[in-house]
């Protein structure tokens, strides 16, 4: 893709704002950060195809769902980046139009891969939001081949991809495969958002997914 | 004494009674009396009733169905009614009268677990017969005032023995089944004491023989063996006395005491917990525990535990730096599957249990 990789950091704690912005520097090829602050209004103040790591607690005891889904609607990728372990709410921010959700427990690694991931329109799935997938008992859930549950299970419980796929006897990019039609599946469902069109119809294009899977 | 059993006793005592007036006192008097055909009607059908009831009694069916008894007290009260009306106009209410005194005889034996019928037919019976005494206009009044006092006192006071009989036997059995009722729960705390008491001791798992090894000098703590089983022993331990702790989520609170040993000796355990809590039953928790508390305890370096909650089943991971070897197990899973693998220098452990 043209030019480098842009983000923007929304979160009420400064430490947590350095912290992101060094291990954004430090990627290998770093992550230009182009903006930073407490309030999302520098994430408005961003340009378009800035990746957006917002957490989720911004100094209130509420969520702030909806200004994620007002930055989703603008067709903003968002990598939503929270203290909350908490499957409920992540599941509601995949609904929403997250690219990624992550929590805070997981490191560097993962928010660098799905900020990388956002900027180009794809989906993330750390092992936490895999746990929260595969323990998803809602009644709208998409139907999942058991082959897919089982990545996402193995991928949960190991948090190494090199691991799942010599477990299950499969290719790397494999692995990687069955986790973004997991969640193609995913954003077929519920409301719609345009990250979420676009993830569904770049599926569709690249033949990852058929119409017949959704 | 039950119920059944009163009515049973007093039905066969007034049998025997009945069956003596009947034939002892009533029949001389009927034979050498101006025997009309109308009495001796009445005489046959008390026969009759008497035939029926012991009869029901031989059978072991002493306590009478309502039909029965119902169609019986009919019967007598025709006896009944053929009796006093076969009197001569002026006979005197006494000794002459046969009937008057049988009749009540047999109210009580046919109604004799029923108070209220008993007395509206035993009132029936007087009302006709002092009618019958009043209409014929013999003015002996005094007379007939005894011979009903004597008849009936006596059968009244029979049926409140017999009431009281049945009270004193409905509390004694209340007070048997409450008394049973307590053998019983005393009997239960003693036997769920007992098998607390055996499920530590079958849980206690590797520590005894340890400790005994340990005691014995067999072994020693300088050995890497020996303090393998020290560490599976101690998270055997500290998982048992998270068993019986009053928590929301008592898989994941056993899980985090296992968390907690591994911890204390080093290694840098993560834990993820997917999925909402579901009842998993004490023995389900053991053994879903404890391949995951074996891979702990021998886990250098780092260790993932995951707990998975599903719709249907529940799984319970560890993925962890390869030890040398996984120590020995006792025991085989009945009721959840284990599978252990080694991939690429790290050991994973899972056991799974299908809810439904």
């Amino acid at each position: 893709m043209a030019g480098d990789v842009t983000a923007v950091v929304v979160d009420d704690h400064p430490v947590v704002r350095a912290g992101v912005a060094h291990w954004l520097s430090t990627a290998e090829p770093p992550i230009v950060l182009v903006g930073s602050g407490e309030d999302v209004e520098v994430a408005w103040a961003a340009p378009q195809d800035a990746v957006v790591v917002l957490d989720l607690h911004l100094g209130g005891v509420t969520p702030a769902t909806a200004e994620l889904r007002r930055l989703a609607e603008d067709g903003r990728r968002v990598v939503v980046y929270s203290m909350r372990a908490d499957d409920e709410i992540a599941l509601q921010c995949l609904e929403l139009g997250a690219l990624s959700y992550l929590t805070k427990a997981e490191g560097a690694e993962h928010l660098v891969q799905a900020v990388r991931a956002a900027a180009d329109g794809q989906s993330y799935t750390p092992p936490a939001l895999a746990g929260a997938l595969a323990g998803d008992r809602s009644e709208t859930r998409p139907a999942l081949s058991p082959r897919e549950t089982e990545v996402l299970v193995e991928w949960f419980q190991s948090e190494s991809k090199e691991f799942v796929a010599q477990r299950l006897n499969i290719a790397l990019s494999t692995v990687n495969s069955h986790l973004e039609r997991i969640r193609v599946k995913y954003a077929a469902i519920g409301r719609q958002a345009p990250t979420k069109a676009a993830l569904v119809a770049r599926a569709i294009q690249d033949g990852l997914i058929g119409l017949d899977d959704l | 004494m039950t119920d059944l059993a009163v009515v049973t006793t007093t039905r066969q005592v007034l049998l025997v009674v009945v069956t003596a007036i009947q034939l002892v006192l009533t029949l001389p008097s009927l034979a050498i009396g101006p025997g009309s055909t109308t009495a001796w009607t009445a005489y046959t059908l008390l026969t009759a009733v008497l035939a029926i009831v012991a009869g029901h009694v031989a059978a072991g069916r002493a306590q009478l169905g309502t039909a029965v008894a119902a169609g019986l007290t009919a019967v007598v009260l025709v006896a009944s009614v053929l009796a006093t009306t076969a009197q001569a106009a002026g006979t005197p209410l006494g000794s002459r009268d046969w009937a008057f005194g049988l009749i009540g005889w047999y109210l009580l034996l046919v109604l004799v677990e029923r108070p209220r019928p008993l007395v509206a037919a035993l009132g029936a019976h007087l009302a006709l017969s002092v009618g019958w005494f009043l209409h014929a206009g013999n003015g002996d009044g005094g007379t007939a005032g005894v011979v009903i006092l004597s008849g009936t006192s006596f059968q009244v006071g029979v049926m409140v023995i017999t009431r009281v009989l049945l009270r004193d036997g409905r509390l004694a059995a209340e007070a048997a089944a409450e008394h049973d009722a307590a053998r019983t729960r005393e009997e239960l705390a003693r036997q769920r004491e007992q098998d607390l008491r055996a499920g530590f001791e079958g849980q206690l798992g590797a520590v005894l023989p340890l400790l005994a090894d340990l005691a014995d000098e067999v072994v020693s703590v300088a050995d890497e063996p020996t303090r393998v089983r020290c560490s599976v022993a101690a998270v055997q331990l500290r998982r048992l006395f998270a068993e019986n702790d009053d928590v929301p989520d008592p898989l994941l609170h056993e899980l985090t005491a296992c968390v907690d040993v591994a911890e204390r000796r080093g290694v840098v355990v993560s834990l993820a917990v997917s999925g909402t809590a579901t009842p998993v039953p004490t023995e389900v928790r053991r053994e879903l525990v404890a391949p995951m508390a074996r891979a702990l305890a021998v886990a250098g370096g780092r260790a993932k535990v995951s707990l998975l909650r599903t719709a249907t089943e529940v799984r319970v991971a560890v993925v962890a730096d390869a030890p040398g070897e996984l120590p020995h197990h006792d025991g085989v899973p009945e009721v959840v599957a284990v599978e252990t693998s080694v991939h690429s220098g790290l050991v994973r452990s899972e056991a799974r249990w299908r809810a439904t």
